[in-house]
């Protein structure tokens, strides 16, 4: 099977992701974007991984699940905060520092 | 039965400054939890030592030039000028610190969290500095940058803090993803995640011109952009610049821009080296747009955090210059450049952390009003830094614009040269604002400089908050900063030295 079709997926995930960082509202489905972009470069580098057949890119997908789990802890972390203090959490309204 | 492998000789030497900076963390952790929780001068002190040890490994290691831990890392001028500027900035970063009103949360001290959290970041800046490795590359740079989305979210009291720092968790990993999936395409088009294997594949390989790597070239200059917020990948820079606790401004405004753009040098004329013609053009651009789109957000603004956050969108344009004419000198400049960045940038960031404790005016320009006949000596600091950033003679800021710019007609981009000097002209314009702020106008109203109980910040505690001494005693680190930028204005050659290994090192390596 041709690497070509992975890369074409992985290239649309990615692309939804980043609109959606672009364009939603809450943090939280920015957060979910935020791993959908994440995951589809996981994709990008198993599918080179095969294609090159050497496990490089295989390893730097684990790594990158790791670190995507801890992005994902701090920004729920501070969503929480900012619930408790009954902010509201949507990010078009998080706009007292805009002059 | 046992088995034998081959592990991985790892120069123990080389990687002591990190191992003392995770030692730190840990000490720090420790005598948080253990000491009392108000302790924060044990805590800072713990801190300090941590950093203080990692700055002295560092500088008995700066001579080296060598890989560490199977290639992933390379130690040479260029990882160890940068590390010991990151450090030294976290030092100051400590120090400013101490009586920081955002570190206290309802009579609790939080100094535990703010120093651990700063030392992990310091020693991502540290291993991102020397990767070699785009796996190494990727780990450093969510270590750096995971700490600092929660030291600007730190003032949980306060919404612009927290605000700040979702919006930089936001802005920051989207920057990282777009990093990792250029990372996976440079990847996919090299075979290899090593530096030098890539070069070797698209030098010898003649891979320069592969649609993967154009695409991976792309997205890592879009991602590694958003980090050192060049234009237009910069307006989240203001915002989280004005939103986070002081302290954590100045440390990431300066020590993120130093680490950042030694990996992007690092990564561009090692890995990318061989397809400089493809990538040189579209740096120029944003250099150039990165200039003009800096300084002119930052006249007008009245908060001084924000302007300084839009001056560091320009000044992240002239060192982009440095790096993209792919020259000794070039990168010789933007160490020196990046030096006098991190003197210039703290002394301005120290005077308003001092000032926003003293009154309530938080951030605005006119806390700083009259400061010339009232406090003379926080006035000059903030009067040299200012005229620094902005390029006068008699300061490290000349000579820091002025190698730039032979860098960039010895690159054959004189016209870049001539962008800076443009840009320059049109920054004072803000930077003399400050200056005539400074020494022109009267001092506000008294009432409104009472350093009341009750400050700007809600939830913090009266007995933490307004400590005089506290930064009374910050006047000597920032006398220093502000001495040094004067000093390497009339004698750049210590820095010259300084800056020296960085380029050759780096050039030698590109081969």
């Amino acid at each position: 099977m041709s690497t070509e079709w992975y890369l074409v997926l992985s290239a649309l995930l990615f692309s939804t992701g980043a609109v959606g960082v672009l364009i939603r509202r809450s943090p939280l489905v920015i957060l979910l974007c935020l791993e959908l972009m994440l995951n589809s470069s996981n994709l990008a580098l198993l599918a080179f991984s095969r294609a090159h057949g050497n496990a490089d890119g295989q390893v730097f997908a684990l790594v990158v699940m790791v670190v995507a789990a801890c992005e994902v802890v701090v920004g729920l972390g501070l969503i929480v905060a900012m619930y408790r203090r009954n902010l509201p959490l949507d990010v078009d309204e998080a706009r007292v520092l805009r002059k | 039965m046992t088995v034998d492998f081959n592990a991985p000789d790892i120069d123990y030497a080389a990687i002591s400054p990190q191992i003392a900076l995770m030692a730190g963390i840990c000490a720090v952790l420790l005598v948080s939890v253990l000491g009392k929780a108000t302790n924060r001068n044990l805590v800072t002190s713990t801190s300090l030592l941590g950093l203080g040890s990692a700055l002295g490994l560092m500088i008995w290691q700066s001579d080296r030039n060598t890989d560490l831990v199977a290639g992933a890392l390379r130690l040479d001028g260029l990882a160890a000028s940068a590390a010991i500027i990151c450090i030294g900035v976290a030092i100051y970063a400590a120090l400013l610190g101490v009586g920081e009103p955002a570190f206290f949360e309802n009579g609790q001290s939080r100094h535990g969290e703010f120093n651990a959290l700063l030392l992990t970041s310091v020693l991502g800046m540290v291993q991102l500095a020397s990767a070699q490795n785009l796996v190494a590359l990727f780990i450093a740079l969510e270590l750096l940058s995971i700490p600092l989305y929660v030291m600007s979210g730190f003032a949980r009291g306060r919404r612009e803090s927290l605000e700040s720092g979702l919006k930089y968790l936001i802005v920051g990993s989207l920057g990282s993803a777009t990093v990792l999936y250029g990372s996976a395409f440079i990847y996919g088009g090299s075979g290899s995640t090593d530096f030098g294997a890539i070069a070797a594949a698209l030098g010898d390989g003649g891979l320069a011109s592969d649609p993967l790597i154009g695409i991976g070239i792309a997205l890592l200059t879009v991602g590694l952009a958003f980090k050192v917020s060049i234009a237009p990948f910069h307006q989240w820079t203001p915002d989280v610049y004005q939103g986070a606790p002081t302290t954590v401004t100045g440390f990431m405004a300066v020590a993120t821009k130093v680490a950042a753009f030694a990996v992007f040098v690092r990564l561009f004329e090692v890995a990318l080296g061989p397809a400089a013609s493809n990538w040189q053009p579209a740096l120029a651009a944003l250099a150039a747009l990165s200039i003009l789109v800096g300084n002119l957000g930052a006249l007008g603004q009245s908060s001084l955090k924000r302007l300084l956050g839009w001056s560091g969108v320009a000044q992240g344009g002239y060192m982009l210059v440095g790096l993209l004419v792919a020259s000794e000198v070039g990168v010789n400049a933007l160490i020196f450049y990046l030096a006098g960045y991190a003197l210039m940038n703290l002394a301005a960031f120290s005077v308003i952390a001092i000032r926003e404790r003293e009154s309530n005016l938080g951030d605005s320009l006119s806390a700083v009003e009259g400061l010339g006949g009232e406090r003379p000596a926080l006035a000059w600091a903030l009067t040299i830094s200012m005229l620094a950033l902005a390029g006068l003679p008699g300061t490290v800021g000349f000579f820091g614009k002025l190698y730039l710019i032979e860098a960039a007609v010895d690159g054959e981009y004189t016209w870049l040269g001539i962008v800076i000097v443009i840009g320059s002209m049109i920054s004072l314009g803000y930077y003399l604002r400050v200056i005539a702020a400074i020494w022109m106008r009267s001092a506000p109203d008294p009432a409104s400089l009472a350093t009341s109980a009750l400050g700007p910040i809600d939830g913090g505690s009266p007995e933490g908050e307004r400590e005089a001494s506290g930064s009374r005693l910050l006047i000597v680190p920032l006398a220093l900063v502000a001495a040094a930028a004067v000093f390497f204005g009339i004698l750049p050659d210590p820095l010259v030295d300084f800056a020296k290994d960085a380029g050759r090192d780096l050039i030698a390596t590109v081969k």
